[in-house]
């Protein structure tokens, strides 16, 4: 096996060619099949983060033009990009020029598609159509219903299953023996826990360990996850259950600040706090529907920190054993409820 | 105790000679004081922040009287004024020789809501045994015609820079700040006379760390529009939605994304438990409307907006409520800034990692905790051509 040179883990160890991609067998078989025939449709790449997307478009690439694939490959990130028009900038001055080799035409990599609107959808829809003769699209995304279905029609639509547990071994095996690494099994167990199926964070975990010691522990790393956990959000609810209102919401900046947090990953962390909560359980239920009714005025509203604000005001009220519903406060069965926090 | 004082508190003057920049106004209070009751009271009007009640309670000081307090919020009824001012006016200091009346922000006073407050001020003035001294900013309105012909004038000017930068460098090497000198000079230059903004501002930059990295060029020009106040009174004050209410934001020059900002950073001053819940789930309800005129270009929400933001947060007490609140300037989008000017480097360094990895951007600042761990190598810091200011930045993690 071959590796890219890189200190990178999951750069050096991302797999070159077909044969070394673990996991997602289907998959990679079709594929390949495509590519062999050097012609291949318009591609959409479903699926979790770390189970091989990207990875498999760059073998794609390889696999068609060969040393020449810089040349003939784009690779952008729909969350980077400033908006449709850039993207459709991007694509225009790349699809140009022609193909340079055997292969007819150019490949453009549109990673995490579904950060675009429904209206950047509609027009990377045209300009997908513009540039079929020149370019073929590989589109990547986590959830296949956030793409429009004229853009899915338009693609072969290949679906990522989360990697299993065996297959992140075989890596992470790979890994250890060219890095000499001593991994206990229930290191790598502590591993995979942490990673939640996802391969890039596993590697990166594992490298961050070795930093440490090659001799990995399941301490050192729950040291290292620990270390790389992002602030915990329990303790802007617990401010606000408190009544501190105040120090709340600056908790709540400060984390969404100083860790690029956003509002939807947050408003995600709150709602599986909620049920670790000491509170009336008819309580939890309340506070989660409210949870989800603020999730939904983040998509729709404009400033998620106004929204954020507002459902930690509802804590403070849940706090006092009382919510807000349809604008009238309401009593929260008072006789079982345990109060505090 | 004093720890927790806002800056514009715990540094302010106490004597004459602490008061910096105002010299020809001190002047005019010395002779105010010596022609007493010639005229019997004194107007000092002028910006925000220039120091009208410093003066007041430095002159208290130095002429150790004892100070009472009105605010623009206790006119509300003739008799309130009648009972605390009244008493003190006919009875002699029980402590001290002389009393001094100050009447803080006297064009707070409403003529319709504050019925009787003008006319019973003048009263005052006539029976006042002892000086009054009253602050305005804009003291210039024909309702003010009889007040401003009893008093003398003083007027104040902004206070120039190179003072408020003086006083500036005095607080930060008392409270131990590293600010670079060119921030110091840039919140100056910024505050445009206004020390209390400028106090303000630097308050918050320290608390922020780091301050020393910020782009002098950059801080937020100062809003001094005194109408918002006004508005924010009203919203807050009243629980009556009548056509005042409704109109309430016409006077504001301001964009309905600024008027949020306020709003949203001086609910909880005036709100606690239902009322908070209550108020800010209008104004959640407004940002929604706004995303959606942002959305569909359906201008038309706007009146849902602008409802929502005066109705809809007056509404949520039940009652009118009385007293004086000092409102705060949002603080929130300067956090933002100051945090994005701290967190350049990090995003400077995961865009080289994001585009080396395959990976968003966004990804690798969310991931920048286990990210920065594996910085420590220096191959990788050489192979992702970090340079040296990002790699000094990676160093003084942790």
């Amino acid at each position: 096996m071959e590796y890219y040179d890189s200190e990178v883990w999951t750069e050096k160890y991302r797999p070159k060619k077909f044969e070394e991609v673990v996991g997602q067998e289907e998959i990679v078989k079709r594929i390949k099949a495509l590519v062999q025939s050097n012609n291949i449709p318009h591609l959409l790449l479903a699926g979790p983060a770390g189970t091989g997307k990207s990875t498999l478009a760059l073998i794609i690439v390889k696999e068609l033009f060969g040393e020449s694939w810089r040349e003939n490959y784009l690779e952008l990130n729909a969350s980077d990009e400033r908006g449709i028009d850039v993207v459709r900038q991007k694509v225009k001055d790349f699809a140009r020029t022609r193909a340079i080799g055997n292969v007819p035409f150019k490949v453009i990599f549109l990673d995490e598609a579904d950060a675009l609107t429904r209206e950047a959808q509609q027009a990377l829809r045209r300009t997908m159509e513009n540039y079929t003769s020149t370019c073929r699209f590989i589109l990547s995304c986590n959830y296949s219903s956030k793409i429009l279905d004229p853009i899915q029609s338009r693609t072969v639509v290949f679906r990522f299953q989360l990697l299993e547990k065996k297959d992140i071994k075989k890596r992470i095996d790979l890994i250890s023996e060219r890095e000499g690494l001593i991994i206990s099994s229930s290191a790598f167990d502590a591993l995979y826990e942490a990673s939640e199926g996802d391969c890039r964070r596993v590697i990166n975990l594992l490298q961050a360990t070795a930093s440490i010691s090659p001799n990995i522990t399941p301490d050192l790393v729950n040291t290292i996850v620990s270390k790389a956990k992002p602030s915990d959000i329990r303790i802007v609810l617990d401010y606000a259950l408190s009544g501190d209102f105040a120090n709340s919401r600056e908790k709540l900046l400060d984390i969404m600040l100083k860790e690029s947090i956003s509002g939807q990953d947050i408003i995600k962390a709150i709602q599986k706090e909620v049920w670790n909560l000491k509170i009336d359980n008819f309580l939890k239920v309340k506070l989660t529907e409210k949870i989800g009714e603020i999730e939904f005025r983040l998509v729709e509203g404009s400033d998620e920190f106004i929204q954020l604000e507002s459902l930690i005001a509802s804590f403070v009220l849940a706090g006092e054993g009382k919510v807000l519903s349809n604008g009238k406060v309401e009593e929260v069965r008072s006789e079982t409820y345990k109060g505090g926090i | 105790m004093k720890e927790n004082l806002p800056w514009t508190e715990k540094y302010r003057a106490q004597f004459f000679s602490d008061i910096k920049g105002q010299d020809i106004a001190i002047q005019r209070i010395k002779e105010f004081l010596k022609n007493f009751p010639k005229k019997k009271s004194l107007i000092l009007h002028g910006p925000c922040g220039v120091g009208k009640t410093s003066l007041v309670h430095a002159t208290s000081n130095e002429t150790e009287s004892e100070l009472l307090e009105l605010n623009a919020s206790d006119f509300r009824d003739k008799k309130k004024i009648a009972d605390i001012v009244g008493n003190s006016i006919q009875q002699k200091s029980l402590f001290k020789k002389s009393k001094l009346i100050l009447i803080d922000e006297v064009d707070g006073i409403s003529t319709t809501k504050d019925r009787g407050g003008l006319t019973e001020l003048l009263g005052l003035i006539e029976k006042s045994y002892f000086p009054i001294l009253i602050t305005a900013n804009n003291i210039w309105d024909k309702k003010f015609n009889a007040l401003r012909t009893k008093s003398e004038m003083v007027q104040l000017k902004e206070i120039d820079y190179k003072i408020i930068l003086e006083v500036l460098r005095k607080v930060s090497t008392k409270e131990n700040l590293n600010v670079s000198a060119d921030v110091l000079t840039a919140i100056s230059v910024k505050s445009k006379g206004d020390m209390r903004a400028a106090l303000n501002d630097l308050q918050i930059i320290s608390q922020l760390n780091e301050t020393s990295i910020i782009n002098p060029n950059e801080i937020n020009e100062r809003n001094k529009e005194e109408s918002i106040f006004t508005a924010l009174q009203h919203i807050f004050k009243n629980s009556n939605i009548d056509d005042s209410m409704i109109k309430v934001f016409d006077e504001v020059d301001m964009s309905i994304d600024e008027l949020f900002l306020w709003i949203e950073e001086n609910i909880p001053l005036e709100y606690k438990g239902e009322e908070l819940a209550k108020a800010y789930n209008a104004l959640s309800k407004a940002d929604v409307f706004r995303g959606r005129i942002y959305r569909k270009q359906h201008w038309r929400f706007l009146v849902y907006e602008y409802f929502l933001l005066s109705g809809g947060i007056a509404a949520s007490k039940d009652y009118n409520k009385t007293g004086f609140t000092s409102y705060k300037k949002p603080s929130r989008i300067l956090k933002i800034w100051l945090n994005n000017q701290r967190t350049m480097k990090k995003k400077s360094i995961c865009v080289k990692y994001a585009k080396h990895t395959h990976i968003s951007i966004k990804r690798a600042m969310r991931d920048f905790l286990l990210i920065k761990i594996i910085l420590q190598n220096e191959k990788i810091r050489k192979e992702l051509k970090l340079d040296e200011e990002e790699i000094n930045y990676l160093n003084k993690l942790d």
